[in-house]
């Protein structure tokens, strides 16, 4: 099962908010300025701790990982947004 | 728990072969876990992924790298031994003694248990700083890797006495006298006593007076590992494991009852081995849901299966419902496809037009004139994630690989039964049964005014489908049975045609064919509904041959579908009474709700062809009943279709290799 997370971090050094930008990329849409919204397995989660522990610094950097609940029963409310409009796809398939 | 196959001995193919080879710890440490599980992934040599075989793989990985290398070449007095990726490489204490070479085995990596002749006590507690919070709660997220927050001063002090303890990482010794080989990911070595420490995940097994314990298949890999260190000669009594979600050591030490059912294990392992005879799974076991090849094994699946007849209790939803990842569908042209990172990149004229997420799928697929660069088909092929092509028409060419399944006993089976001619029909005779009796259903759901006689016809058809005498007969059958059934095809579509061909005038008459049917034709299809169910069987097909493949049947050799070049036969096979449940029922579905629209579709001479925007809404409404669920008339539970398909792929693999003795044709109650 899926799980929503909303990961965010804060990191000191210019050379690793790339790379866990450029990781983070790889598992959940870019929301905004270092704030990432995962849909994520339990093995998902594993693996994408795993690899944004390699990459931050553990003195120095940090990174949030907070749980917003099932991705199946998500709530039309769960996410808001003033201003820009903010919108979760939700298909079977991906078809470009 | 369940290791992964994360080190090059249990990978290694010709480890498998040979009953003489030697046996990798790991192999008897799952066969303590459950015999199935060992068959399943050492001699069927199947693997699949969870959570726990992804965190030992995590947390191996670290353990491996602690010292900055695999085969760390000088001995270390660390002062913490506890790995973590973002600490210092741990700085080699000014050498205490020469290490000694012992050429004794030949899989010891440059020697590092020995050069320490300080006495102290083997697998003392209190060498691990960490030890001082036996219970601490303190981390459970153990991708973070904080230094103990408390240091007592009894551990400082134990830690200078036992300074000049001896620590090797990942050492990997073997015996020929018991044929196993082990790898240690760490060896503490004091004087001549050394003491093998295992690192595992999660939290130890607490007994009811609240100390802790092993549960059995660790204890015998600890056995295993101190037999081998002995076999090499060394002294050990005892090994310790070090559970890093709790940062706790429990030592287990090695008596003769433990020593007696590891020896058991190790010949119970080559028995199972030569044997060529799965083991059956095991009863309502607590083991199962936490089995990461429970969906391969299918434990109470195959129970109930094979013991037909009797009363069985329910079956336990083991399996997950659904695939977490979905297909990707490529069918812009002049489409270019490139990887970034973790991300697939598809440009149209050098603008990327949408990035996918290389974690987010489970196939690739490709209509037509699309380029897929090398680094993308190699990522996904190493990811078991298969690319099929089809034309921009929506035929299907076939799909490249990366399914490497290497379980060629189910596939020898294949072909001998393949050439078994009672078995054959045996097999066939089902599944024309089933895809009768799925197009009768089909049609009481769906008609606006089901025709009495026809789902009597279906009905008479299927029955004497099973008392087919060859597949002739069977195919004449299968032939009559589908003209009655696409007779009454045309009343299950809800859509009033609107513009019908030669109807009210309308110049585009000749442009936007309705929707009407009158009988099934094909290559090419002459009007939408055929065009559309073309279509449907083309993706089907390669989602069957996806499954045939993934159990590690061969797609091309059929029981019931007679071999030709090129032809998937199995998957045909296996596809058969899905035809109606998943290819006809989508066309419906997507012609009733308008997902397709006859603007959808343009006519090309005496053929019709689906426009881009047509194809990209039908593959939509395939892949959504395809993720939709249905409940599973033998075990009560709900798959979506997907899983389905796999599922009953699989139940089909138990029939060839004789561990159940029908094979239960999916039919829609
Ligand atoms: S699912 Fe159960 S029976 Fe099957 S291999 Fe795993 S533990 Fe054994």
């Amino acid at each position: 099962m899926r799980r929503i997370y909303l990961i965010t971090y804060d990191v000191c050094d210019a050379k690793r908010l790339r790379q866990i930008f450029k990781c983070l990329r790889g598992w959940g849409d870019h929301l905004q300025y270092s704030v990432f919204e995962c849909q994520l397995t339990d093995a998902d989660l594993l693996r994408c701790k795993a690899q944004m522990a390699d990459i931050l610094h553990h003195g120095e950097d940090q990174a949030l990982v907070i749980d917003l609940g099932p991705a199946a029963s998500r709530s039309e409310t769960l996410v808001q947004a003033i201003g820009k409009p903010y919108s979760a796809m939700a298909a079977p398939c991906f078809v470009v | 728990m369940i290791q992964p196959i994360d080190d090059a001995d249990s990978i290694d193919p010709s480890a498998d072969q040979d009953p003489e080879e030697l046996l990798p710890a790991r192999m008897i440490n799952e066969l303590v876990y459950c015999p199935r599980l060992f068959y399943l992934m050492h001699v069927e040599g199947q693997f699949a992924e969870s959570i726990d075989t992804i965190g030992g793989t995590i947390l191996h990985r670290r353990v491996d790298n602690g010292t900055g290398g695999l085969a760390p070449a000088e001995p270390c007095a660390t002062q913490s031994f506890i790995p973590s990726s973002d600490e210092e490489p741990v700085v080699a204490a000014p050498e205490p003694t020469k290490p000694k070479k012992r050429p004794k085995s030949k899989h010891l990596q440059p020697a590092t248990l020995f050069g320490d002749d300080e006495n102290t006590e083997p697998g003392n507690d209190q060498t691990d700083p960490d030890n001082t919070m036996p219970d601490a709660e303190t981390e459970s997220d153990d991708d973070t890797n904080d230094p103990p927050r408390t240091i007592h001063a009894r551990t400082i002090h134990a830690r200078t006495i036992h300074a000049r303890t001896i620590h090797a990482r990942s050492v990997t010794l073997s015996s020929e006298s018991l044929g196993v080989i082990a790898k240690l990911d760490l060896a503490e070595a004091s004087g001549n006593v050394v003491t093998p420490v295992d690192y595992k995940r999660g939290r130890p097994k607490r007994m009811a007076d609240g100390t802790l314990a092993a549960w059995d298949p660790e204890r015998v890999q600890i056995a295993l590992q101190v037999l081998v260190l002995r076999d090499n000669g060394y002294q050990s009594d005892e090994g310790v494991l070090y559970f890093n979600e709790t940062r706790q050591r429990v030592r287990v030490p090695v008596d003769d009852e433990l020593l007696a059912l590891t020896r058991s294990s190790i010949a119970a392992a080559r028995r199972h081995r030569e044997s060529g005879q799965i083991p059956p799974p095991l009863i309502s076991s607590p083991k199962c849901p936490r089995c990461s090849l429970v969906g391969i094994c299918l434990p109470e699946e195959t129970r109930r299966l094979a013991t037909a007849g009797q009363p069985i209790p329910q079956v336990r939803p083991l399996v997950t419902a659904r695939d977490e990842r979905r297909p990707a569908y490529f069918s812009t042209q002049g489409m270019w496809i490139g990887k970034q990172g973790d991300l697939l990149q598809a440009k149209v004229e050098g603008k990327v037009v949408q990035e996918i997420r290389m974690n987010d799928i489970n196939q690739i697929n490709l209509f037509g004139n699309i380029q897929l660069s090398t680094q993308t088909i190699q990522t996904a092929l190493g990811r078991d994630v298969p690319i099929g092509y089809f034309t921009q028409k929506g035929y299907f060419y076939g799909v490249s690989g990366g399914l490497g399944v290497k379980n060629i006993l189910v596939r020898r089976q294949q072909f001998r039964l393949a050439d078994d001619r009672e078995f054959c029909l045996d097999i066939a005779r089902a599944l024309v049964h089933g895809k009768i009796r799925n197009q009768r259903t089909l049609l009481m759901r769906n008609h606006r005014e089901p025709d009495a006689t026809s789902l009597r016809d279906l009905k008479r058809y299927a029955n004497r489908a099973l008392k087919a005498e060859s597949l002739a007969s069977l195919l004449g059958i299968e032939g009559i049975a589908a003209r009655v059934y696409f007779g009454d095809f045309a009343g299950m579509l809800k859509v009033d045609c609107g513009v019908s061909t030669g109807g009210e005038g309308f110049a585009t008459a000749e442009k936007q064919p309705a929707f009407q049917f009158r009988s099934r034709n094909r290559r090419p299809p002459r009007d939408p509904v055929n065009a559309m169910l073309s279509l449907a069987y083309s993706l089907l097909t390669k989602d069957c041959l996806v499954a045939a493949t993934m159990v590690g049947l061969d797609p091309h050799l059929g029981f019931y579908h007679q071999v030709k070049p090129g032809k998937p036969a199995l998957a045909l096979d296996l596809m058969e009474p899905f035809r109606p449940l998943i290819a006809e029922s989508v066309v419906l579905s997507a012609i009733n709700t308008k997902m397709v629209t006859p603007d959808h579709f343009i006519c090309a001479g005496k053929s019709v062809v689906m426009s881009d925007t047509g194809r990209k809404h039908f593959l939509l409404a395939y892949e959504k009943r395809m993720d939709s669920l249905v409940t599973h008339p033998l075990f009560d539970y709900r798959v979506s279709y997907r899983r389905l398909l796999e599922i009953q792929t699989r139940l089909l693999a138990r029939r060839l290799s004789g561990e159940i003795e029908d094979y239960p044709v999916f039919q829609t109650r």
